[in-house]
C-alpha cells in the first residue's frame, strides 16, 4: 500500500479537517465533524441530505452546495453513518419545508436513515426518502429493488437539488427525484482494486491483463470477468445491458455521466466517451448533458462506469440548471 | 398490579436492564453461532442507557414520553441492527400510546403490536424469516385476544410468556433470511434465533415485573 497517511485511523477525520479548511462554505453541526451542513441556508427551501461511506469522493458530501444538497453524514471508509449524525443534519437542515433523504441502496444506509427519519418525525420533521440503485449489473430486471447505488445518484442530486432551488414543495422535490433515479441506469468496470486505509491491502486481487464488468465500488463481485478488450469492445458490452434496459426513440435526450473509480485518468475517460457518443448517435439519441471525470470513487480503483439519464423536458431543465458546489460547477450555458 | 402507571416504568426499565446485564453472556454466544457476537454487548448496552435515561426523567412524564425517552437513548448508544430494531420498537409503542395514563392489557397489546409493526418495517422482515418478528407477532396477537376478552394483565402477560416461549422454540426451525446469519442459510436450522429471543426476555421480564407487584 503506498498512500499519503499519518495514522490510518485518522483516514477520515483529517480528510474532513482538510475540507473544511478548504471550503468555509461548508460547516459541521453537534461538535461532529461527520455532520456537515452547508453554511448558507435557504430560508424556506426543503433541505436534501444524504449520506454514506468515506473514500468515494466527490460522492457524497462533494455536492453539498447551492442548486445541490443541504447536508451529509459522513460514515468511515466504505461504512454507514449513524443514524444520529443523520438526525442531527436533518434537524438541522429542516427550513419547515421537510428534508428528502437522497442515498445508495445499502443495508447499512437504509437502516440508519430509517431510524434517522424515525427520530425526526418525533420532532414534527417531515422526511422523504429517495434511495438510488442504478447500478445494472448488481441484481436482474424485475429485482431492481436490491441494485446497488452508485454513480448514476449524482443525476438525483441534480435535479432534485435544482428542484428544491426552484422552490418546489417536498413532494414535488420527492417526484422529481424519484423519476430521475427511475431513468437513469450506470454499468461500471474495474481493472485494479482499492486498499480501504484501515485494512491496508487490496480489497480483491485482479490479474495484470484482467477486467471486471459490473464491479460495485466497494469491491463487491461484477457479472464477468474476462481479458481486458479494446476500450471500444469494453463500451460496446456495457452500453449493450444500458440499452437493453432503456428504450430510446429517434431524437430523444440523454444526460451522460463518465464516470472515473479513482485510479483512472482523464485521458482513458474521454477514449471511452468517444465510443458512447457513437453509440448514442446511431440510435439518433442526443447526449444533451455530458460530464466527464471523477464523481463517485471507490479510492484508488482504476476503472469506470457510465451512467445514462434518459431525460424529459423536466429532467432537462433542472439537470441543466446552475450549482455550485466543493467538487462541482455548473452555470447556465 | 392491575395496570403498570408511568411511575413504575423506572422499574420495569431497571429490570430490563438487570435481564440484559446477567443474559449477555448468553447473548453473546448464541449470536456467535452464525452473527457476528455484538447482539449481548448491544442489549446490554441499550437497556443500560435507557434505564439511566428514564430514571432521570423529570415527575409527571406521560409513559409516551418515558418510552420515546429509552427509544431515542437506545437508538444512539446502540447503533446495531438490533439496537436500531429494538429502538424503533419502544418509539412506535411510544407513539400509540400517546394518550395512554396506564398500561392494562389493552395497552400493553397495544404496546406489543406497535412494536412489532415497527420491527417489520424497520428490519424489512416477514412472519417466519427467523428473526424477532417471530416472537413479536404471536406476542401481539396473543395480548390483543387477551384484551378483546377481558383478561387481567398478569394473566394475559403470563399467557403471551407461554406463546412466546412456544414461538421460540419454533425459531429453530425456520431458516435465517436476514442479516450475517442469512450468510449462513442451513446452518441456522436447529438454533433459536437470537433476536428473537430478545423478544422473548423482553416479555418474560415485563410478565415477572408484573407479577411479583400482584398480591397471590
Amino acid at each position: 500500500m503506498k498512500k499519503f497517511l499519518n495514522d490510518p485511523e485518522d483516514f477520515v477525520d483529517e480528510m474532513l479537517d482538510g475540507i473544511y479548511r478548504a471550503h468555509p462554505q461548508l460547516t459541521y453541526v453537534a461538535e461532529d465533524r461527520r455532520c456537515m451542513v452547508t453554511a448558507k441556508p435557504r430560508t424556506g427551501k426543503v433541505g436534501l441530505a444524504t449520506g454514506g461511506g468515506s473514500g468515494h469522493l466527490p460522492l457524497f458530501l462533494g455536492y453539498v452546495g447551492e442548486g445541490m444538497l443541504d447536508g451529509a453524514a459522513v460514515g468511515g471508509v466504505f461504512q454507514s453513518p449513524s443514524a444520529e449524525q443523520m438526525y442531527e443534519v436533518t434537524k438541522h437542515i429542516d427550513q419547515g419545508a421537510g428534508v428528502v433523504y437522497i442515498y445508495g441502496n445499502y443495508t447499512g444506509d437504509i437502516i440508519n436513515f430509517d431510524m434517522a427519519a424515525e427520530l425526526a418525525d418525533l420532532d414534527g420533521i417531515k422526511v422523504t426518502q429517495v434511495v438510488g440503485n442504478d447500478d445494472i449489473a448488481s441484481s436482474i430486471v424485475g429485482e431492481e429493488h436490491k441494485r446497488r447505488g452508485v454513480a448514476g445518484i449524482f443525476f438525483v442530486f441534480k435535479a432534485a437539488g435544482a428542484a428544491a432551488a426552484e422552490g418546489l414543495s417536498l413532494d414535488e422535490v420527492t417526484r422529481i427525484a424519484d423519476k430521475a433515479r427511475l431513468r437513469t441506469r450506470t454499468i461500471g468496470v474495474a481493472l485494479s482494486s482499492c486498499v480501504v486505509p484501515e485494512i491496508g491491502h487490496a480489497t480483491f486481487s485482479i490479474g495484470p491483463d484482467e477486467m471486471e464488468i459490473g464491479m460495485g465500488i466497494h469491491g463487491e463481485p461484477g457479472i464477468s470477468r474476462k481479458k481486458l478488450a479494446p476500450a471500444d469492445s469494453v463500451i460496446d458490452e456495457m452500453m449493450e445491458r444500458v440499452f437493453a434496459e432503456q428504450s430510446f426513440s429517434d431524437r430523444d435526450e440523454v444526460a451522460v455521466l463518465v464516470n472515473g473509480l479513482g485510479g483512472t485518468p482523464k485521458e482513458e475517460l474521454y477514449i471511452l466517451f468517444r465510443r458512447v457518443s457513437q453509440l448514442l448517435g446511431v440510435r439518433g439519441v442526443q447526449a444533451k448533458h455530458v460530464w466527464i471525470g471523477e464523481f463517485a470513487t471507490a479510492m484508488e480503483m482504476a476503472g469506470a462506469s457510465i451512467s445514462i439519464l434518459h431525460l424529459d423536458e423536466e429532467l432537462d431543465r433542472l439537470i441543466g440548471a446552475p450549482a455550485n458546489t466543493p467538487f462541482f460547477s455548473h452555470y447556465k450555458a | 398490579m392491575d395496570v403498570i402507571s408511568a411511575r413504575d416504568l423506572p422499574g420495569l426499565f431497571h429490570a430490563w436492564q438487570t435481564v440484559f446485564s446477567e443474559q449477555r453472556e448468553f447473548l453473546i454466544a448464541l449470536d456467535g453461532k452464525v452473527g457476528d457476537s455484538d447482539l449481548g454487548i448491544t442489549m446490554n448496552k441499550a437497556f443500560a442507557a435507557a434505564s439511566e435515561a428514564v430514571s432521570k426523567e423529570e415527575e409527571g412524564a406521560t409513559i409516551a414520553k418515558i418510552l420515546r425517552t429509552a427509544g431515542v437513548i437506545m437508538a444512539k448508544t446502540a447503533p446495531s441492527t438490533m439496537g436500531t430494531l429494538t429502538a424503533t420498537g419502544f418509539i412506535r409503542a411510544s407513539k400509540a400510546l400517546e394518550r395512554a395514563s396506564v398500561l392494562g392489557t389493552k395497552e400493553v397489546a397495544k404496546f406489543w403490536r406497535a412494536f412489532a409493526v415497527g420491527v417489520a418495517d424497520r428490519g424489512k422482515a416477514q412472519v417466519g424469516d427467523k428473526t424477532l418478528l417471530d416472537v413479536l407477532d404471536p406476542i401481539a396477537a396473543s395480548l390483543e385476544i387477551a384484551a378483546a376478552s377481558g383478561e387481567d394483565l398478569v394473566n394475559a402477560l403470563s399467557a403471551a410468556t407461554l406463546v412466546a416461549a412456544h414461538a421460540l422454540e419454533n425459531t429453530k426451525s425456520m431458516v435465517a433470511q436476514h442479516g450475517k446469519a442469512a450468510a449462513f442459510q442451513d446452518k441456522t436450522r436447529g438454533l433459536q434465533d437470537a433476536g428473537a429471543t430478545v423478544g422473548f426476555l423482553i416479555l418474560q421480564t415485563m410478565r415477572d415485573f408484573v407479577a411479583s407487584k400482584t398480591p397471590m
